[in-house]
């Protein structure tokens, strides 16, 4: 009887499950399902789950659009771009404070760290007179060039917690061995926190992708437009509105990144955001 | 000079890490020559020299892209700057401040959706992510493919694409959302009775936060009168200033993912052996729940109630794509940073844009000390 029960709460606790799952992923398949369906079946008063005669006529109509192609490379360009620099600056910053003893450097954690409190709005609009000032309105600079100097204090606390853990030991003997500090960082310290240098690229890469509101500031030629950008124009209700398949399809086309990059980096992720706790 | 977008960014780029490098042994060398002032040993001299050369991209930045910044905006707060004219800049004290808290509609009725937000969308996120966490919580085969769709969101989240497809989702006569509670109500009547009561209650509360922004109750006293909702209506999500807000409630709980990995790591810290007294003495799963694990969980809760309510207070993204330019709903939706890009932005009110940005920084300060100082009478640090 017992063990009846048991068994029956497992299964109730799959059911439940799979159908959280469900939900979750639903706006995943319904972009998907609506991007392969005909204008009539986006708007059919029934519901069509999936288009009985699929059709790729969106994605022909989304790839012959230039401006989005175009959007496409520079989102790619500038996420690129920003990922390498950031990333490379947030290391060297962590490891700063992990792996030197420096006067000062307690204090300049604790500044560090006090900067999480700021939100980014707050500093927007001076950083956008700033940036007017040097004439970089309608350029990549203002989305890419911050990010050099180790944007994200988050990060290289998360990085910072990796590389502390790591035995004093290790360094000691290569100091001996007359190794300079960029030695150490490159050839000891760096292969030993892969994984979380992975997790930090993975959260730098969806939160640059996705990233609007800086974009759409700085950026304000079609030609200059990343993804989110150009997916915000297609459905403005004071110009014309596309048809929901090709939102749709170009929808898809822009999570395919994200879903690829989460997929490899899962394992990675899961973990350590605990540790960090954010996004 | 360039005209090429991808090479001037490319060559700025590099000038930009040239700088870095040079800010950065500029810093390390007079550190260094302090160091040498105060006596230091050789061994202490490099290390200060080498502690200042790997921390100062991050010094140069806080100094270029944070406190600067934030002094010239404090500045400007208190004046009349608009980025396109030419006028001088001119001192006008407090009225910038002064606008904001008493005559501006539209920030006040930014702060009152916030308000929604925060009472209504952040205990269901909550809520969802600890009871998704307890239920993933159960040492099961597949519980990490579980927990990668629930973090799913989290990766697609605020994405215009993923937001754009929810507007499709949430379309009033056609929308998936709305057909399936068609159908739902259709097939089970009780249902149906849950569901109209659901919609009276969401208005009404929508129509007292309207009411408190617009300062006139004839809203909520109409819904009031008219009743529960007829048997065919379904929500308006995208369509009625009563729904705006709950929409972008619909997204929020949809990403409760972090909150909920969080909640999963509380729970794991929590030692097996005070389950497994308490169910020797015969306290049943929703006692024991309720009795040691929520306690001792929360430290996580007010984590995420923290970052939670920052969050809120930050929102941009699914209002922008949802409810942009949106005539009649876009005041019923407007959130604080998306009103500060209209006014900075769009009307190139920098000093107006300034104010704004110092009072959200102030309230996001104050929010989190009083959270700090609540936190005495009901976090449970036991276990730490």
């Amino acid at each position: 009887m017992r063990q009846l029960w048991h068994i029956l709460k497992r299964v109730f606790l799959y059911i439940f499950l799979t159908g959280a799952t469900v939900m979750m992923a639903f706006p995943l398949f319904w972009m998907i399902s609506s991007s392969l369906k005909t204008v009539q079946e986006t708007n059919s008063a029934g519901i069509v789950w999936f288009p009985p005669h699929p059709t790729l006529q969106a994605y022909i109509e989304i790839f012959r659009n230039e401006i989005f192609l175009r959007s496409y490379f520079n989102s790619i360009f500038y996420t690129t771009l920003a990922l390498v620099g950031t990333l490379a600056s947030i290391a060297v910053v962590a490891y700063a404070f992990s792996r030197i003893n420096w006067p000062g450097r307690n204090i300049v954690f604790f500044l560090m760290l006090s900067t999480m409190m700021i939100p980014a709005q707050a500093l927007l609009v001076p950083q956008y007179v700033f940036f007017n000032k040097l004439d970089w309105i309608n350029t990549f600079n203002p989305l890419i060039i911050p990010g050099y100097f180790a944007g994200g204090a988050a990060m290289v606390f998360l990085l910072r917690q990796s590389m502390s853990q790591i035995p004093k030991e290790m360094d000691e003997s290569a100091v001996m061995d007359g190794a300079s500090h960029i030695q150490i960082f490159w050839e000891i310290i760096l292969p030993l926190v892969k994984a979380p240098m992975a997790t930090i690229a993975t959260l730098l890469f969806v939160g640059l992708w996705s990233s609007l509101l800086v974009p759409i500031m700085y950026l304000q030629t079609v030609d200059l437009y990343t993804l989110p950008i150009y997916i915000s124009t297609l459905y403005n209700i004071n110009l014309t509105v596309q048809p929901w398949p090709t939102i749709m399809a170009a929808a898809v086309l822009t999570t395919v990144p994200l879903m690829v990059v989460f997929f490899f980096a899962q394992r990675y992720i899961l973990d350590s955001v605990v540790i960090s706790g954010m996004k | 000079m360039l005209q090429n977008p991808y090479i001037s960014v490319i060559i700025n780029a590099i000038i930009a890490i040239l700088f870095i490098i040079v800010t950065s042994l500029a810093l390390a060398s007079l550190a260094r020559l302090i160091a040498k002032l105060f006596k230091a040993t050789r061994i202490q001299q490099e290390n200060t020299f080498a502690g200042y050369l790997f921390a100062s991209p991050w010094i140069v930045g806080f100094l270029i892209f944070v406190v600067v910044p934030l002094g010239f905006s404090l500045y400007w707060s208190f004046t009349d700057f608009r980025i396109a004219s030419k006028e001088p800049i001119n001192w006008i004290g407090l009225d910038n401040y002064i606008r904001l808290l008493t005559a501006d509609s539209s920030f006040r009725a930014s702060i009152i959706n916030t308000l929604y937000l925060t009472f209504l969308g952040l205990p269901l996120e909550m809520a969802v992510a600890l009871f998704l966490a307890v239920m993933l919580n159960q040492k099961m085969k597949g519980e990490r493919v579980f927990r990668m769709a629930f973090y799913l969101p989290v990766i697609l989240g605020f994405n215009t694409a993923v937001l754009l497809c929810w507007r499709l989702m949430l379309n009033g006569g056609t929308g998936i959302i709305n057909q399936l509670i068609r159908a739902v109500v259709n097939a089970v009547p009780l249902i149906g009775w849950i569901e109209r009561a659901l919609i009276y209650v969401q208005e009404l509360f929508s129509a007292f936060f309207l009411g408190i922004s617009n300062q006139s109750f004839t809203l909520f006293n109409r819904v009031l009168e008219a009743g529960l909702p007829a048997a065919n209506r379904v929500p308006l999500w995208v369509e009625s200033p009563l729904w705006s807000k709950m929409s972008v409630v619909l997204l929020i709980v949809w990403g409760c993912g972090t909150m909920m990995l969080i909640f999963l790591a509380g729970l794991n810290n929590i030692p097996k052996d005070y389950h497994e007294a308490a169910q020797v003495d015969g306290a049943g799963a929703w006692r024991r729940f309720w009795k040691i694990s929520f306690p001792l969980l929360s430290p996580y809760i007010f984590y995420n109630l923290i970052v939670g309510m920052i969050a809120m207070l930050q929102i941009f993204e699914p209002i922008f794509v949802l409810y942009r330019d949106n005539q009649p709903l876009i005041s019923s939706a407007i959130s604080m940073v998306y009103y500060l890009w209209n006014s900075t932005f769009r009307q190139f009110e920098i000093g107006y844009g300034s104010a704004i940005s110092w009072l959200i920084l102030i309230i996001i300060l104050v929010v989190t000390l009083i959270q700090f100082w609540m936190q005495k009478r009901w976090v449970n640090y036991d276990l730490y």
